[in-house]
């Protein structure tokens, strides 16, 4: 049972070769580009949220963040779409791992911070050190967001596949829960299958809740640093 | 192909790769260096125990200190 439960979250691999690779590219499919100016119904329903989705996103920028609305437009959409075709029974979600996560949490995060230190110097150094702060509390606070900076990957990274992971880890046991209490004990199976049927919705509501808190808090680290 | 790829992909994109994305770019260095460092780390760490574990044939218990320091094996 233990085994089990881990074994939907090893890398994928068809005859030895690795095919994550291929999973991790599946979604792009789900989301076709098109040069006409009225498209068919999937495109304008995509275009019509990734707009809705840019305006509410960017209009806090200056110009210069509006300049990261391609890669964090991009961003919540493989994310988001990732994460919603994991509900799928016995698919490979890749953002359960973490490896991948942090793939993608630190070069964004480092891309802002250098941003921040190259264009406004004094402005990025100056995070260090909220105003107002007593004299005698300087070097405990700067120290305390030096290290509250150097989090933010990590916390980036680890929220993601805690989330996605748990989520369906959770989905897994009730399942199995409720196969077991079938023969013992029907009406608790059927609660048990309700509790299954809340928690499914929940992770729907997850999987999107997740890709825009991870890109809403990349797109607040570039606003600190821009 | 590779013209195909260069007239969808690296026309339209090339301000973004050249000027807007040096930052990432830079970030994705850092990335690749911090992954530089697990692996050799973990390498080392694998040889290390591995070795240890190869050498001592009299059923002695291991040290922990040597697991924990940084020694370079020394082949007899």
């Amino acid at each position: 049972m233990n085994e089990n439960l881990f074994a939907s979250f090893t890398t994928p691999t068809m005859t030895g070769l690795p095919i994550v690779i291929l999973i991790i590219m599946f979604p792009s499919i789900l989301f076709p580009s098109s040069n006409r100016l009225i498209n068919n119904r999937l495109i304008s329903i995509q275009q019509w949220l990734v707009q809705l989705t840019s305006k509410q996103m960017m209009t806090i920028h200056n110009n210069k963040g509006q300049t990261w609305t391609l890669m964090l437009m991009s961003l919540i959409l493989f994310i988001g779409s990732t994460n919603l075709l994991g509900l799928l029974p016995h698919s490979f979600t890749p953002t359960t791992q973490l490896s991948m996560n942090l793939g993608m949490a630190i070069p964004l995060w480092a891309g802002t911070v250098f941003m921040g230190f190259r264009h406004k110097t004094k402005a990025a150094l100056a995070h260090f050190l909220p105003q107002g702060t007593p004299i005698f509390l300087i070097p405990m606070l700067v120290i305390i967001e030096t290290i509250s900076l150097f989090i933010q990957p990590m916390a980036l990274a680890v929220r993601l596949t805690a989330n996605i992971t748990a989520g369906h880890l959770l989905i897994h046991l009730i399942g199995g829960a409720t196969l077991a209490l079938m023969d013992i004990s029907p009406s608790t199976a059927l609660i048990t299958f309700i509790i299954l049927i809340l928690l499914t919705i929940l992770e729907f509501a997850v999987a999107m809740i997740q890709a825009y808190v991870f890109t809403l808090l990349v797109s607040l680290y570039l606003h600190d640093n821009t | 192909m590779l013209q195909s790829l260069i007239k969808n992909v690296w026309v339209p994109m090339k301000p973004y790769y050249t000027q807007v994305y040096q930052e990432i770019w830079a970030g994705m260095g850092l990335m690749g260096f911090i992954v530089y460092k697990i692996r050799s780390a973990d390498k080392r760490s694998k040889a290390l125990k591995g070795k240890i574990f190869a050498s001592d044939g009299w059923g002695r218990k291991t040290p922990s200190y040597l697991f924990r320091t940084r020694r370079i094996p020394v082949l007899n």
